[in-house]
């Protein structure tokens, strides 16, 4: 187990490394230069080179990259061009809002997923099954935005329930925090819900044909308690992966989300960064990304094994 | 968020000091009385911040972020929303664009024009305590010049700027500049800041300025003034203003009509409409000052004959290009000056004419049908809609375009490196017509992408550059500007209206032509 541990954690790094490579060579390759962005129109050549000298875009390539990648070793992410504010706290800063709504947007999915998945594969071919299939057609398909203005104009305008936008954090006011996050942690979480309730019902209906359920319905079990300890157990294993995944890709920031609703997340953050060419900005954020998606996928997978006593890593060697 | 030359003005001093003189008049017995009621009012709204704000704060809904808060170094329109409440320069304009104290409270200029004296006012302390004298002023401008910060180009004539005393400060020109109070003025980038503040503070996320409000609080959802209690003129009427950074419009306007918040600009000229009846919301929309155009590459044939350009800017309807781009929220215009300006100078020879734009198209392109690019930008969808408008009606004419959609900063990249036809774009802001004309089209301006180059054009952008007599520097731009709407430098389309709503019962705001926002004399509704 520790061996596989180091050895998934050296693939880490060597993934990183090439996402860091990957990354800094589209920004190189993009066109658009953020100095003549941030000046605009009327960018006077000299003040023009004084930018970019500062902001270090006239040395080579490569020692661009050795200087960005060293200081990220140290945590130093460098300064953004936009704002001139450390990108370490500009992505601290927003950590919170993002943890906050994929938190909850993955609560949503599975309180939507798990039932519906359940009850549909317990009757396949049902109206129930026919309803979950075709609501799950339909949370995939709508868009988030379309769907996130339509919330805003049900909950927030025609009934005024829920404020239409915006974000308190969870010290200042929880309650304020709460309602808040109830539309976005919505939005967000349908289209996840979505894919994880086919996952559920394919899950469950496998478990399902599995022999020691069929034993223990033999030996005259309650119909319940099969579902609560063989079935759902055993199928709820797998959703583990699955939901790891579409927790990472909430956390990475759900962009449109967070447009929509005005979260100040870290989706919102690389958002701005692309389209102000802020170098070290995205390339920061993308860099955490990339952590964020190797860490969930490390921890699902010791996760996994803990819950499924068959997988063993020793083998692995 | 940085169009082209965002420039921003300051409220007009005179004509909100009577406004809050009045509020002040009518209301001040019923403010005491229903203190906390109206806090009541504004606090039950479920707000960022909710309960804890505190009682008579805005709340504002902009639709960018702010990038950051030096006045100095930004560029960003969402940055001087803010910054326009916190910080002042030593001039302001008023609502006619004549320019009124401020933190100067006199200035005369030496005969021939090259000495300028400024008496600065007395009793005004920064955020953080500190007396304001010419010192400040002396090391906010050399700050600009010598870092060569965003806006040193506007002391390109500027030759010394001394302090002989604590309320004096006395500039040296090079050559005369009447458009100096613009320059000093004309927006919240030239202000005064305290002598040495960049060295001890971040002036990108903290803010130390002489206006009605401090920045409190930066974040990444929004930012928080509060009243600034030692402000030299008469204090804020609201305790403080939460600016929140919403882009879709869908949810400012909800967030406007349930009562979130107190005000925004955040409204797409199609919904004006549907607004004009809706009695949860107060509309406010007037002429502005920003410019729209059509500038074609005159280092590129056919586009450097005049005539074949003459023959373009006939073959286009600014009235179908206007109605589409900003659904009738725009007046059309030949030349840049909008008709509410001292300066604007009517004058509009190209009539909707296709015939004469045929004939002219025809015996001037190199070859027929003749395509040409046209590049816009969805950091500014009106672009797009006006180029597909455009793009029929040349089409009617000969002239086959090509509409190419960028990213704002490869537009930018192509526009100076001069790799297109043809573009559409817009500038915000200008106050002098030195600011509507010089830069982009004499020979060697630095904004002058087009490649347009007329030896008298410069003679008189020069001369009236230099001109003090009003009236004949007037003679000297119109006799410009005529000659530039006639070579067709730029193909002038339209000035769009300035678009903001707020609460119906919201008193004392005032919507300005330069966009500049100010609440310092608002009121909130009970």
């Amino acid at each position: 187990m520790t061996r596989y541990v180091l050895r998934r954690l050296l693939q880490s790094v060597a993934v990183l490394f090439g996402v860091s490579v990957l990354v800094f060579a589209i920004m190189q390759l993009v066109p658009g230069d953020p100095i003549q962005l941030a000046l605009g129109q009327q960018a006077d050549p000299e003040t023009y080179a004084a930018l970019r000298e500062r902001a270090g875009l006239d040395d080579p390539v490569v020692v661009q990259y050795f200087t960005w990648i060293g200081g990220a070793l140290t945590g130093d992410l460098g300064v953004s061009f936009r704002t001139g504010e450390t990108v370490l706290s500009l992505i601290m800063e927003r950590v919170p809002a993002t943890l906050s709504l994929a938190g909850a947007a993955i609560l949503v999915a599975l309180l939507i997923a798990i039932p519906l998945g359940t009850i549909s594969a317990l009757r396949p071919r049902s109206p129930v099954d026919w309803f979950a299939s075709l609501s799950s057609q339909a949370g995939l398909s709508v868009p988030d935005f379309w769907l996130g203005i339509l919330l805003i104009l049900l909950f927030a305008g025609t009934l005024g329930w829920l404020p239409s936008a915006g974000y308190t954090p969870l010290t200042e006011d929880p309650v304020e925090w709460a309602r808040h996050l109830i539309l976005p942690a919505i939005t967000a979480g349908v289209s996840s819900g979505s894919i994880l309730t086919r996952f559920v019902r394919s899950s469950v209906l496998e478990s399902m044909g599995q022999d020691h359920v069929r034993t223990a319905r033999a030996k005259g079990m309650r119909a319940r308690d099969v579902l609560t300890w063989h079935v759902l157990r055993n199928a709820l294993v797998p959703l583990v992966t699955v939901g790891g995944v579409q927790l990472a890709y909430l956390l990475s920031g759900v962009v449109v989300v967070e447009f929509v609703f005005a979260w100040p997340g870290l989706g919102q953050l690389a958002f701005q960064a692309v389209q102000s060419r802020d170098y070290p900005v995205l390339q920061g954020a993308v860099l955490l990304f990339a952590v964020i998606f190797l860490v969930v996928n490390l921890v699902v997978d010791l996760a996994y094994a803990r819950l499924d006593p068959r997988i063993t890593y020793r083998s692995a060697r | 968020m940085t169009r082209g030359r965002r420039r921003m003005a300051a409220r007009a001093g005179a004509a909100a000091l009577g406004v809050a003189l009045l509020v002040g008049a009518c209301g001040g017995g019923d403010e005491v009385d229903v203190d906390n009621p109206e806090g009541d009012g504004a606090t039950d709204d479920p707000g960022t911040g909710g309960a804890e704000a505190p009682e008579g704060t805005l709340v504002a809904a902009i639709s960018a972020q702010p990038d950051q808060f030096d006045p100095h170094r930004t560029q960003a329109y969402a940055s001087f929303q803010v910054l326009e409440n916190v910080y002042d320069t030593l001039v302001v304009p008023d609502a006619e664009g004549e320019f009124q104290p401020s933190l100067a409270t006199e200035w005369t200029t030496s005969e021939d024009g090259l000495t300028w004296t400024f008496t600065l006012r007395e009793g005004v302390t920064f955020h953080d305590g500190s007396p304001f004298d010419s010192a400040d002023v002396v090391y906010s401008y050399r700050r600009i010049i010598d870092e060569q910060l965003a806006n040193a180009y506007r002391f390109a004539s500027v030759a010394d700027i001394q302090a002989p005393d604590a309320q004096t400060v006395v500039i040296t020109l090079s050559t005369p500049t009447p458009a100096l109070l613009d320059n000093i003025g004309g927006f919240k980038g030239m202000s005064i800041i305290p002598e040495g503040v960049a060295e001890t503070t971040d002036l990108a996320t903290a803010a130390v300025g002489t206006g009605p409000f401090t920045l409190e609080e930066t974040g990444a959802g929004g930012v928080t003034l509060a009243r600034y209690d030692g402000y030299w003129g008469d204090p804020a009427t609201v305790d403080g203003v939460e600016f929140r950074f919403v882009s879709e419009p869908a949810a400012a306007l909800t967030a406007l009509r349930s009562g979130d918040i107190h005000w925004t600009d955040n409204v797409p000229p199609q919904e004006i409409e549907g607004l004009e009846d809706d009695e949860d919301v107060e509309l406010g929309v007037t002429p502005s000052v920003d410019y729209w155009y059509l500038a074609m590459n005159q280092t590129r044939p056919p586009f450097d004959n005049r005539d074949f350009r003459r023959g373009v800017a006939y073959g286009i309807d600014r009235d179908e290009v206007t109605e589409a781009a900003w659904f009738g929220a725009a007046t059309t215009n030949q030349t840049a000056i909008p008709e509410q300006s001292v300066w604007y100078h009517e004058y509009a020879p190209f009539e909707h004419d296709p015939d004469q734009a045929g004939e002219l198209i025809e015996a001037n392109a190199a070859a027929s049908p003749q395509p040409m690019g046209l590049m816009v930008t969805d950091e500014y969808p009106e672009t797009i809609q006006a180029a597909q408008v455009i793009q029929a009606q040349l089409a009617e004419v000969g002239v086959e375009i090509g509409i190419e959609q960028e990213a704002f900063a490869t537009w930018l990249d192509r526009q100076a490196a001069g790799d297109y036809d043809a573009f559409l774009l817009g500038w915000l802001g200008n106050l002098d017509p030195f600011g509507f004309y010089h830069a982009q089209h004499v020979c060697e301006g630095t904004s002058n992408f087009q490649g347009y180059c007329n030896p008298e054009v410069d003679e008189l952008l020069n001369q009236a550059a230099a001109e003090t007599d009003q009236d004949a520097r007037k003679a000297l731009y119109d006799q410009a500007a005529e000659l530039i709407v006639d070579d067709v430098s730029y193909l002038y389309l339209y000035n769009p209206d300035v678009v903001q709503a707020w609460a119906p019962d919201l008193e004392g705001y005032e919507i300005r032509p330069d966009k500049a926002i100010n609440f310092e004399t608002v009121r909130l509704p009970e």
